[in-house]
C-alpha cells in the first residue's frame, strides 16, 4: 500500500494483515480468498452448474458443500498436501495451468501462500469448537474528505469469543457511487473532485457493512490542496455560511435537530420556510389528496401566522374524512386491491376495510395483524382478501417481507440472495407462516378462509419440511390447531423485529419529503443504506413508542420545520437532492391531479358504475377505464413494489393537459365553473381572483393580474373566452401540476 | 422511479392473460422475443467459405461480409474485440453508416435456444422440441420457429456470444437498454435508471427535423423500465406512444387542438399561459427541477402541435391493407410498421416493444403458439420493408433482450433467466449481411468463441450512429461520465 494518506488514519496501522493466524480456518481463512478472489461468483464457480466441473456455493455461503468439493471431489487432484503447487487449486488460481477465469491469485501473494499453508497443513476444515464469527466493522465509518484525498478503511471481524480480528484484505469492498468516491481492494477510498455523499459497501462472508464519505459541498469550491490538518468538518466558507444560517434554526424537533446535524456536515444552507399558501396547498395535498377549498384557503390565510396555525391545520386534516379515502387508495396500491383478480364484491370489502381502519386510526401494528391473521368469508371480512391478492406461501412470503418489513426476499426463493445474507432458509421460513390457511367455496363468489390443523412448506432441493421461521429468528414450533400466522403477526411489532418500524417510517416520510431516507422505500438492507441512518433510527423510535399510530407520525413530520421549506433553492442547496434542505417538488399523482381538474373547472367526473360524485381518489376498483390516470401513471395493482406508481411527467401527459377533448369538454361545459363565473356579475379582476384561489390556493400577484386582464380586453375575446382561457392557462401552469 | 406496469389496453387484454407470469410476479410488458438461433454447430470459417463460394446471393452487402469474416477470423485467434481493432480506435472520427435505429426490445429476456442458437446436439434436457433449419445462408441454422426470418438470414448479422452477469429482469434491463450495468442491484421487478439509455443518447446526438420527436417508445404493455434519459433530462425523454396501432381508433393523442377552437385563439392562450406560468424555476440542472421538465414537454408539445409532419408520421391508415397484413395484425407488428413509418420520416431512434419472454414455464407452447410466430412475421416484414425502400443501408435495425436463457429446461418446461450467454440480432447500416459472430458452448451456456461484453455491443451501435461511445459527457452535477464506460467495437459490424 503504497499510497499517501492524508485523512485521519484508524487508530492502529493497518498492521501486518493477519494472514498469520495461528491455526488455519477454512471458513475464516480460505473461503474469504475464494470469494475476494471471485472464484465463487455466480459467472464462475459459484454457478448453479459450477464452471468445468468445480462447483463452488456463491459467495461461499454453504461452506460444507464448498469444502466437499475441494478437498474430495475432483479426484483429489484439486489439493496435494504432498505438493502443493501441483494442487489444481493452486494451478489454476495462478493460471500455471490453463485457466478460464485467467489469474486469480498471484504465484507469491500473501492469499496464494495461506491457501498453500492450508493445503500443507492437511486441508484442517474448520473446528466445530471454534468461535463464529458474529459481526464485522469498519473503520472509519462516517468520513468527512476533502476532495481527491484518500482514507484506509479498515475492517475488524467480531468473534462469539469476543475475540477481534483485521480482516481488511479479505473483505470485499464495493462503492455506491463511483463518480464520487471509489475504493480500491485494499480498501482505500479515493475521493474525486465532487461534492456529495458515497456508502462504501464492505462485505465479508454473509456480513455487510458500510462506511461512509462526505466531501462537503463546500469544500468543493476551495481548493484540495488547502492545509491538511483541518478536522472532520466542512471546514470553507460555505460551512461557515451554512453555521451561521443555521444559529436560529429551531432544533426543538429532532427531525430538524437530526437534518440540520447533516446540513453543517455537507455545508448546506436550507431555504426559507415557505409561503402560507404554499404550505397549505402542500399539506392538504400531501395528507388528504386533494386542494383547498377557496374557502379553506381564505379561512388559513386570514388567521394570524405562527406555528400553532400551521399545527392546527396538519390536526385538522388528518382528521378530515378525506384522509382515510386518500390513504386507503396508496395502501390499496401496495395491498393489490383488484376487482379483476379478486371478482368486485371481494375487492369493494376489501378496500372498504383498509378504508375503515385508517378511518378509525387502528395502530398500523394492530391493522397488520389483524390482516395477517385474518379468517373468514371474502365477502364479509374484506382483510381476507390478502389471502386472495397474494394466493401462495411464496406470495404472500414476498408480500410480507416488501410491504410492512422493506426487505426483498424474492432473490432468496430461488437462490441464496447474492448480496444479502437472505437464503432460502429465510425465504421458505418465512412461507411455512401460511400453509395451514385453507380456503373452500362458499357459494356465489365467495370464498370462506380457515385454518386447518396442518400444511407444510418444503424446501424446494431438501424436500425437507420447514419450520415456520421469522427473519433472524430460530425455528417455531407450532401445535396442531395452532395458527402458525399468529406468531409472525405477533413478531411483526415485537422489539425483537427491527424492520417493521424502520420501513413504515420511510414510507410516510417518502410520501411527505418526496424522497424515501431508503430508496427505492421498499428496499431496505445493509448495501443500501440511508441517507441519514440516524433521522430513520429516530422515526422509527418515535413511531414505536407511539403505539404505531400513524396519523402521530404524519403530524410529527408535517409539523417539522423541514416539512415547511420552501421547494425554491438558496443557491447551491439547489444540488441537494437527498438531504432535504429544500421541499422537493412531485407531481401530484394520477387520481389526486384529475380530482384536482373536476374541482376547479367545476365539472366532476363520472366513473362507470360508481355513484355519482365519485373522486378518483375514492375508487376501489383501479382497473375503471380511464385515459387520464393511465396517462398519468396509476399503478397496476399487480405487484407489491410502490414504483408502480409513476411520479414522472411525460409529453404525453403535457398534451393531455392541453389538448385532450375530455377536459376542454369540463372547460367549456355550460355547468362548468369558466362558464358560471362569466355569467356571473363578478368584475374580471374577481374572476382572476377566484380562479387563482381556487386552483393555486393564493391571489394573483399584480403582474400576473395584469396579464390575465388583458386577455379579457384582447380583440374578439369575450367574458367566457377570456374566463375559459384564464382557467386553461392556470390548470397547464407548473404550479398546479406540482406540489411545491 | 419508473416502473411502468402493463398497460394495456381492451384488445390487449385478452393475449396478456394468457401469457405467463413472469418471475417476480409482474405480468409486465409482454416482451420481445428473439429467436436466437444458429449456426448449427458449424464454425465461422466454414460459414465464410459458404459465403465466399457464392452459395447465396449476397449482393451489395457480400464484400463487406468477407471483410468482416476475415476480421472475425483474426478477432477470434486473440479473443476479444479488443484485439479485432488495432488500438483503440473509438476516438477516430467515423462517418455515420446508420441514419436511425429500430430497437426490437424483447422484454423478458428470449430464449437464445429457441430462435438463433439452437443447439440440436445437447442433451434432451437442453436441446427442447424444437429442430434447427437451414436458412438461405449456408451453414446457418435457425430454430424451426423462425422460418420467415431463416428465409432473410442474408440480410442479418447474429452475434451469438454476448454475456453478463446480471439476472434480474430489472439489472439485465437496465445494462442492455442503457449500456450501463446497475452501480447497486436493484430488484428483479425493480425499474431504475442510473444512465441515460441509448435512445436518449441518440435523440441527444442526432436530433430530429423540427417537428419531429427525436425518441419514440412504444409503451405497450408499458414503457421500458430504464428508456429514460436519466440526467440528459426531459428533453430527451421518449414520446411514449401507449395506444395499440393495432387498434383501429389509433393516432397519436391530443397533438390536435379540441374541436371548436380556433387557431388564433389557441395561439393567444398559449401565450397567455406562458405569461402566467410563474413558478419560480431552478435554474441549476443539477436540482432535477420538475417544473422545468415540464417547460421542456411543452416546447415539444408546441412544436409537436404545429407540425403535419408527425401526424402524418403515425399515420398508420395510409398503409395499404396488404401492408399491414404483411407485417402482421398484431401489436407487435403494427409497432415495426409504425416504426418503419416513423424512421422514414426522420425520426432516429425508435423502440418497439415485444414484451412476455419471460417464459419460466411451458416455454415450448408460449413460444411455438405465440411470441415466435408473431416475430417472425413482423421482424420479417420489416426487413423487406427496409430493405425495399432502401432504407435499410443506412437504417440499424436490432433485436434483443436483456439476457438468454437457461440450457436445462426446469420442472415447469420453461426456461429461466441465463445472463451467461444471448444472442443480438441486427441487421442494416452496412453490416455484414448473412453472418454469425461468436458461438456458444455445447449446451448454450456460454461463450466459447469470441466472447463479447454488452458494453462491446453498445460501443457497436454507437459508432455505427457515427458517436464516438467512449465521448465524455457532463452531468449537471459536473461528473464527467462516458456513454458507454469501456468495451470496444464488435470488428466484424464494420
Amino acid at each position: 500500500m503504497a499510497t499517501v494518506l492524508d485523512g485521519p488514519l484508524p487508530a492502529a496501522e493497518p498492521s501486518a494483515p493477519s494472514m498469520a493466524v495461528a491455526t488455519i480456518d477454512f471458513d475464516e481463512d480460505i473461503v474469504p480468498i475464494l470469494t475476494k478472489a471471485g472464484c465463487n461468483s455466480g459467472g464462475c464457480h459459484g454457478k448453479q452448474s459450477g464452471r468445468n466441473g468445480f462447483k463452488l456455493s456463491v459467495f461461499g455461503f454453504d461452506r460444507d458443500a464448498d469444502y466437499q468439493a475441494i478437498v474430495f471431489e475432483g479426484r483429489g487432484r484439486r489439493v496435494f498436501p504432498a505438493a502443493p503447487g501441483s494442487s489444481l487449486l493452486l494451478a489454476k488460481a495462478a493460471n500455471r495451468v490453463p485457466h478460464g477465469g485467467g489469474l486469480r491469485l498471484e504465484e507469491g501473494s500473501a492469499e496464494y501462500r495461506r491457501l498453500s499453508e492450508w493445503i500443507v497443513a492437511g486441508m484442517p476444515r474448520t473446528d466445530a469448537r471454534a468461535p463464529r464469527l458474529v459481526s464485522i466493522d469498519v473503520q472509519p465509518r462516517q468520513q468527512v474528505m476533502r476532495p481527491e484525498s484518500r482514507q484506509a478503511l479498515r475492517v475488524t471481524g467480531k468473534f462469539a469469543d469476543g475475540s477481534t480480528r483485521d480482516i481488511t484484505r479479505m473483505a470485499i469492498f464495493t462503492a455506491n457511487d463511483k463518480t464520487l468516491a471509489a475504493v480500491d481492494r485494499d480498501g482505500i477510498v479515493e475521493t474525486t473532485a465532487l461534492p456529495g455523499e458515497s456508502a462504501i459497501v464492505v462485505r465479508y462472508q454473509e456480513m455487510v457493512v458500510s462506511a461512509f464519505v462526505t466531501v462537503p459541498i463546500a469544500d468543493t469550491a476551495s481548493s484540495a490542496t488547502s492545509s491538511t490538518t483541518e478536522g472532520p468538518r466542512a471546514t470553507s466558507a460555505a460551512a461557515s455560511a451554512s453555521a451561521t444560517a443555521l444559529a436560529g434554526w429551531d432544533r426543538s424537533r429532532f427531525i430538524d435537530r437530526l437534518v440540520a446535524e447533516k446540513w453543517e456536515r455537507l455545508g448546506l444552507v436550507p431555504s426559507p420556510l415557505a409561503d402560507d399558501a404554499t404550505f397549505l396547498r402542500r399539506a392538504t395535498l400531501d395528507l388528504i389528496g386533494r386542494l383547498p377549498t377557496v374557502e379553506e384557503t381564505r379561512r388559513y390565510l386570514s388567521e394570524p401566522p405562527s406555528d400553532a396555525r400551521r399545527e392546527r391545520l396538519i390536526d385538522r386534516l388528518l382528521a378530515a374524512p378525506e384522509y382515510a379515502d386518500y390513504w386507503a387508495l396508496r395502501w390499496a396500491d401496495l395491498l393489490r386491491v383488484h376487482r379483476e383478480e379478486l371478482g368486485p364484491r371481494a375487492a369493494h370489502a376489501y378496500h372498504q376495510w383498509l378504508r375503515g381502519v385508517l378511518e378509525r386510526n387502528v395502530p398500523y401494528d394492530v391493522w397488520v395483524r389483524q390482516l395477517l391473521t385474518a379468517e373468514g368469508g371474502s365477502e364479509t371480512n374484506g382483510a381476507v382478501n390478502f389471502f386472495r391478492a397474494f394466493k401462495d406461501p411464496n406470495d404472500l412470503t414476498v408480500a410480507v417481507s416488501q410491504v410492512f418489513l422493506g426487505v426483498r426476499l424474492e432473490c432468496a426463493k430461488c437462490h441464496h440472495h447474492p448480496y444479502e445474507h437472505w437464503g432460502q432458509d429465510d425465504f421458505y421460513g418465512m412461507a411455512a407462516f401460511f400453509p395451514r390457511l385453507q380456503r373452500k367455496q362458499a357459494g356465489g363468489t365467495e370464498q370462506r378462509f380457515f385454518v386447518a390443523d396442518k400444511g407444510d412448506v418444503t424446501h424446494p432441493l431438501t424436500k425437507a419440511v420447514i419450520a415456520p421461521r421469522v427473519l433472524l429468528g430460530e425455528p417455531l414450533s407450532i401445535a396442531a390447531g395452532d395458527d402458525p400466522r399468529e406468531r409472525l403477526a405477533e413478531w411483526l411489532a415485537s422489539p425483537a423485529n427491527p424492520f417493521f418500524a424502520r420501513a413504515g417510517a420511510n414510507r410516510l416520510w417518502a410520501h411527505l419529503m418526496g424522497r424515501g431516507l431508503v430508496e427505492p422505500i421498499d428496499d431496505m438492507r445493509e448495501t443500501n443504506p440511508a441517507t441519514n441512518e440516524r433521522l430513520l433510527a429516530e422515526l422509527a423510535r418515535e413511531f414505536t413508542e407511539h403505539r404505531f399510530d400513524l396519523r402521530h407520525l404524519l403530524r410529527t413530520i408535517a409539523t417539522s420545520r423541514t416539512y415547511a421549506l420552501s421547494s425554491t433553492a438558496t443557491g447551491p442547496n439547489a444540488r441537494d437532492t437527498r438531504n432535504y434542505s429544500r421541499a422537493y417538488r412531485k407531481r401530484l399523482p394520477a387520481e389526486v391531479l384529475l380530482d384536482a381538474v373536476c374541482d376547479v373547472t367545476g365539472e366532476p367526473e363520472s366513473f362507470t358504475g360508481m355513484p355519482p360524485g365519485t373522486r378518483a381518489v375514492q375508487l376501489w376498483d383501479n382497473r375503471l377505464p380511464s385515459v387520464f390516470l393511465e396517462t398519468f401513471g396509476r399503478p397496476q395493482r399487480k405487484t407489491v413494489c410502490s414504483c408502480e406508481r409513476l411520479g414522472d411527467s411525460t409529453l404525453s401527459q403535457v398534451l393531455h393537459l392541453l389538448n385532450s377533448p375530455a377536459i376542454h369538454d369540463k372547460l367549456t361545459a355550460p355547468s362548468g365553473r369558466a362558464a358560471r363565473l362569466a355569467a356571473s356579475d363578478l368584475s374580471p379582476a374577481d374572476i382572476v381572483r377566484e380562479l387563482y384561489l381556487t386552483a393555486l390556493s393564493r391571489p394573483p400577484r399584480p403582474e400576473e393580474l395584469a396579464a390575465a386582464l388583458a386577455a379579457f380586453t384582447a380583440p374578439e375575446a369575450t367574458r367566457h373566452t377570456a374566463t375559459e382561457d384564464v382557467l386553461w392557462s392556470v390548470m397547464n401552469s407548473a404550479e398546479f401540476v406540482l406540489n411545491h | 422511479m419508473s416502473f411502468h406496469h402493463g398497460r394495456e389496453s381492451r384488445a390487449e387484454r385478452s393475449t396478456a392473460a394468457d401469457s405467463p407470469r413472469y418471475c417476480d410476479g409482474y405480468a409486465r410488458r409482454s416482451f420481445l422475443r428473439l429467436g436466437l438461433g444458429g449456426l448449427g454447430g458449424l464454425g465461422l470459417a466454414a460459414l465464410l467459405r459458404a459465403q465466399a463460394g457464392g452459395q447465396i446471393g449476397l449482393g451489395a452487402g457480400r464484400a463487406r461480409a468477407e471483410e468482416a469474416a476475415s476480421k472475425s477470423q483474426r478477432a477470434n485467434g486473440n479473443g476479444s474485440a479488443a484485439d479485432g481493432a488495432p488500438g483503440d480506435d473509438n476516438h477516430r472520427p467515423v462517418k455515420a453508416a446508420a441514419k436511425r435505429c429500430i430497437l426490437i426490445w424483447m422484454d423478458g429476456g428470449p430464449s437464445h435456444h429457441e430462435s438463433f442458437d439452437p443447439k440440436p446436439d445437447a442433451p434432451t434436457e437442453v436441446r427442447g422440441i424444437f429442430d434447427p433449419i437451414d436458412t438461405n445462408v449456408s451453414g446457418i441454422r435457425v430454430c424451426e420457429l423462425l422460418p420467415q426470418v431463416a428465409r432473410r438470414m442474408h440480410l442479418l448479422t447474429v452475434t451469438r456470444s454476448v454475456a453478463h452477469h446480471d439476472p434480474g429482469h430489472g439489472g439485465g434491463n437496465h445494462y442492455l437498454t442503457t449500456g450501463s450495468p446497475t452501480p447497486t442491484p436493484i430488484g428483479c421487478g425493480d425499474s431504475a435508471s442510473f444512465h441515460p439509455s441509448i435512445g436518449s443518447f441518440i435523440a441527444k446526438e442526432r436530433g430530429a427535423p423540427a417537428g419531429l420527436p427525436a425518441y419514440v417508445q412504444f409503451a405497450l404493455p408499458s414503457a421500458l423500465r430504464s428508456g429514460g434519459p436519466n440526467f440528459l433530462g426531459s428533453k430527451f425523454a421518449p414520446l411514449l406512444i401507449a395506444n395499440n396501432p393495432n387498434n383501429p381508433d389509433f393516432q397519436l393523442p391530443d397533438v390536435t387542438l379540441p374541436p371548436g377552437l380556433a387557431t388564433g385563439r389557441a395561439q393567444s392562450r398559449a401565450a397567455l399561459r406562458r405569461s402566467l406560468d410563474s413558478l419560480e424555476r431552478i435554474a441549476d440542472a443539477a436540482a432535477a427541477d420538475p417544473a422545468r421538465g415540464l417547460d421542456s414537454f411543452h416546447d415539444q408539445a408546441q412544436r409537436l402541435i404545429a407540425s403535419p409532419l408527425a401526424r402524418k408520421a403515425f399515420d398508420i391508415e395510409s398503409e395499404s391493407e396488404r401492408m399491414r397484413d404483411t407485417y402482421g395484425r398484431t401489436m407487435v407488428g403494427q409497432q415495426c410498421l409504425l416504426a418503419r413509418r416513423l424512421v422514414e420520416a426522420g425520426v432516429p431512434f425508435v423502440t418497439v416493444q415485444h414484451a412476455g419472454w419471460d417464459h419460466h414455464t411451458n416455454i415450448f407452447k408460449y413460444l411455438k403458439d405465440r411470441w415466435m410466430p408473431i416475430f417472425d412475421m413482423a421482424f420479417s416484414a420489416l426487413l423487406d420493408d427496409l430493405d425495399q425502400r432502401g432504407l435499410l443501408e443506412d437504417t440499424l435495425v436490432l433485436a434483443l433482450g436483456e439476457f438468454g436463457r437457461t440450457p436445462k429446461i426446469n420442472k415447469d418446461t420453461g426456461r429461466d433467466h441465463w445472463p451467461g450467454a444471448m444472442s443480438i440480432v441486427a441487421a442494416g447500416a452496412g453490416l455484414p449481411r448473412g453472418l454469425v459472430i461468436g458461438s456458444t458452448d455445447r449446451l448454450g451456456a456460454a461463450p466459447e468463441q469470441r466472447p463479447l461484453k454488452v458494453e462491446d455491443y453498445f460501443c457497436s451501435v454507437y459508432r455505427k450512429l457515427g458517436i464516438d461511445p467512449h465521448k465524455e459527457v457532463i452531468t449537471p452535477e459536473g461528473r464527467p461520465v462516458m456513454i458507454v464506460n469501456g468495451g470496444q467495437p464488435i470488428a466484424e459490424w464494420f
